[in-house]
């Protein structure tokens, strides 16, 4: 049965680096076509052109274009994947201090930690130090709302 | 070769008074934690301490500055050996056969092969150093561009080729990984790929990336399971192990040797060092070895390899350093900052007129090796521990650090972006089997690459008859090809003679 299903999430990178390859080559040839600025990018896009292509064939004649990984679905890791986005992309908005602490406790409930005291205080304490440390190691300013600056 | 009244006058500056032996504890101390927290690197360990050094006497800084570094070194086999996870790019490839042993329970054997692979590596990089600074530095010297371009282009066939079974998506992920290197401004001020964002303009910051592809890509793939070990009996930290893991890498004194000697060769190569060194020497192993399948499973030998060559290189690049006054990675680029903190200038002229500093340097150095195996063993069952911890709890912690040091690195939100960016990547590669590595070590080595490749262009005056004046670069040009079709064709004839003894 397994034979019957279809993963397209390979080809799709596969399609996926093809493209950013060959957007990079053209970006570059937009920015100065002189052999100077093209010397080892123009080669290398041909090659890793030629390469996905050949993969492409084998795989075509192999019949396993379309075939799935043996790795666990990537929709399982999605919801921790998705919760590491946010917590990059709040750091500044609302503190490096309260992000990781609200990241902390929130990946701890997602993956089952039920013991509310382990969640709250493992968050706090491990989160709090940790971006303490770093506002005092760092020669950079910090965004931090309640540890001071 | 050897200035025997140097030698004497070192041992003076050396056992006159304890001064410089003060900074060696903390040194070794801090570069073990920095390289064994992932996200830190011993660079920025050096960096971060580099002011201090203001108030030391040069031999006490420079011995400050090794020992975080020779600490640093072995530091970052302790994560990659329990979270697949390396502390720095020098211990990429203890990660591929070091956690296998760990997921088998046998993290202190591990930990304890890693601890004297190491401390042998950096013995041995000391050694060659004291006897081979001035012939050493005469070699690298005569490598010029075309020579660097091609010994990259090999390193990365080898490299993408390590998963025997996808050899081409290896290669696509490498000379990707190439590509997105170059991007930003080039050598002759040409900006390229960076979708007009200015922080992109020096190019890809390599290390978040590298944290995110690494790291947090792995800590993605292992969200859900429960501990880093499954069993619990495995989980446990016996210092008798961690011996009986050192009695392990003496078993294999042939790979252990020819990862050193890899490690001081490569090391000397600037702006390749340990990097590369592990994963050449690892490669090495695997393909002389008579079971290369065992690789990548949990083979001792390829921690031995990894181990002995990263450690080893550190003599390498302070012989780039102490001889030609070119810094060999990160590290050495933050002692040439204290060099000249100093007001001293690396060079034949300071390795002459100064013998007897360089021997100094040596000497302390041997004896930090020594002092290594100590604060080794008694931090390795306290590090050891993070195999107990459930991963709810290691995966956020170290994802939280990578994004901290990250920031670290960058000084703005560009770092932590970039590991969000490559973690995402690096999650996508490791499902569908491309080579994080290769990946990994192409974005490394891209600006070199192709830095190497236009001062060719430029001394040869766009002649494509130059390539065939230089020897060398045929050579590796040749051990490349070699490289890239042996296995497929050697695969072949070994399936062509079991077809026939059937």
């Amino acid at each position: 049965m397994s034979e019957c299903k279809r993963d397209y999430g390979d080809f799709i990178v596969l399609m996926g680096l093809a493209g950013f390859t060959l957007w990079y080559l053209l970006d570059a040839i937009r920015v100065s076509a002189t052999p100077q600025n093209l010397l080892l990018i123009l080669p290398l896009a041909v090659i890793v052109l030629a390469i996905i292509a050949l993969e492409l064939i084998l795989r075509i004649k192999h019949g396993s274009l379309f075939r799935s990984s043996e790795e666990e679905p990537l929709h399982k890791t999605l919801p921790v994947v998705g919760l590491f986005a946010v917590y990059v992309l709040s750091l500044e908005a609302i503190g490096f201090d309260i992000a990781t602490v609200a990241f902390l406790a929130l990946f701890l409930i997602l993956k089952g930690e039920r013991n509310w005291l382990l969640v709250g205080g493992y968050s706090v304490a491990f989160g709090l130090s940790v971006a303490f440390f770093f506002s005092q190691m760092l020669p950079y300013p910090m965004t931090l709302l309640l540890l001071p600056s | 070769m050897i200035d025997f009244g140097a030698v004497g006058q070192s041992f003076d500056l050396l056992f006159s008074n304890f001064g410089p032996w003060l900074v060696v504890v903390p040194g070794i101390v801090l570069g073990l934690i920095f390289g064994a927290t992932p996200g830190l690197q011993i660079s920025m360990a050096m960096a971060i301490f580099l002011p201090m050094t203001m108030y030391m006497d040069f031999i006490q800084a420079m011995l400050f500055l090794t020992a975080i570094f020779t600490g640093g070194s072995f530091g970052a086999g302790i994560p990659a050996i329990l979270m697949n996870i390396p502390g720095t790019s020098s211990a990429i490839a203890t990660a591929f056969d070091g956690y296998p042993m760990a997921r088998k329970g046998q993290h202190n054997q591990a930990l304890g092969v890693a601890l004297a692979s190491s401390v042998i590596g950096a013995l041995m990089g000391y050694v060659v150093l004291f006897f081979m600074i001035q012939p050493l530095s005469y070699m690298v010297l005569r490598l010029g561009p075309a020579e660097m371009f091609v010994v990259i282009l090999w390193g990365m066939t080898l490299i993408a080729s390590l998963k025997g079974e996808q050899v081409l998506k290896g290669l696509i992920a490498g000379f990707v990984g190439l590509l997105v290197g170059t991007i930003g401004f080039s050598e002759i001020g040409l900006a390229r790929g960076t979708m007009g964002q200015t922080y992109l303009l020096d190019g890809v910051p390599v290390i978040p990336a590298m944290m995110g592809m690494f790291a947090a890509s792995e800590l993605f793939k292992l969200a859900n399971k429960g501990f880093i070990v499954e069993s619990a009996d495995a989980r446990k930290v016996k210092v008798s192990e961690i011996f009986e893991g050192c009695r392990m890498a003496m078993r294999y004194p042939v790979v252990m040797i020819r990862g050193g000697l890899i490690g001081v060769l490569v090391g000397a190569v600037p702006g390749v060092g340990s990097s590369v060194s592990n994963l050449l020497s690892y490669i090495e192993t695997k393909r002389r070895d008579r079971d290369p399948d065992s690789f990548g499973k949990g083979n001792p030998k390829g921690v031995v390899a990894s181990e002995a060559a990263n450690s080893s290189s550190e003599g390498g690049s302070m012989a780039t350093l102490l001889a030609l006054g070119i810094p060999g990675g990160g590290a050495t680029a933050v002692m040439l900052a204290a060099f000249a903190m100093h007001n001293i200038t690396g060079g034949p002229q300071f390795i002459r007129q100064q013998t007897d500093v360089v021997y100094a340097i040596i000497f302390a150095n041997f004896a930090q090796v020594f002092l290594l195996v100590i604060i080794g063993l008694l931090f390795i069952p306290l590090l050891a521990n993070i195999v107990k911890v459930p991963m709810r709890y290691l995966i956020p912690s170290v994802l939280v650090l990578a994004v901290m040091g990250s920031f670290g690195l960058t000084g703005n939100m560009t770092g932590p972006a970039t590991v969000l960016v490559f973690a995402v990547i690096g999650w996508i590669f490791r499902h569908y089997g491309y080579s994080v590595p290769a990946a990994v070590i192409g974005m490394l080595l891209g600006s070199l690459a192709e830095k190497s490749l236009l001062h060719s262009y430029q001394i040869s005056g766009g002649d494509i008859t130059y390539v065939f004046e230089r020897p060398v670069t045929l050579a590796i040009f040749a051990l490349l090809l070699i490289s890239l079709f042996s296995q497929p064709v050697m695969k072949r004839l070994k399936a062509r003679q079991e077809a026939a003894q059937l």
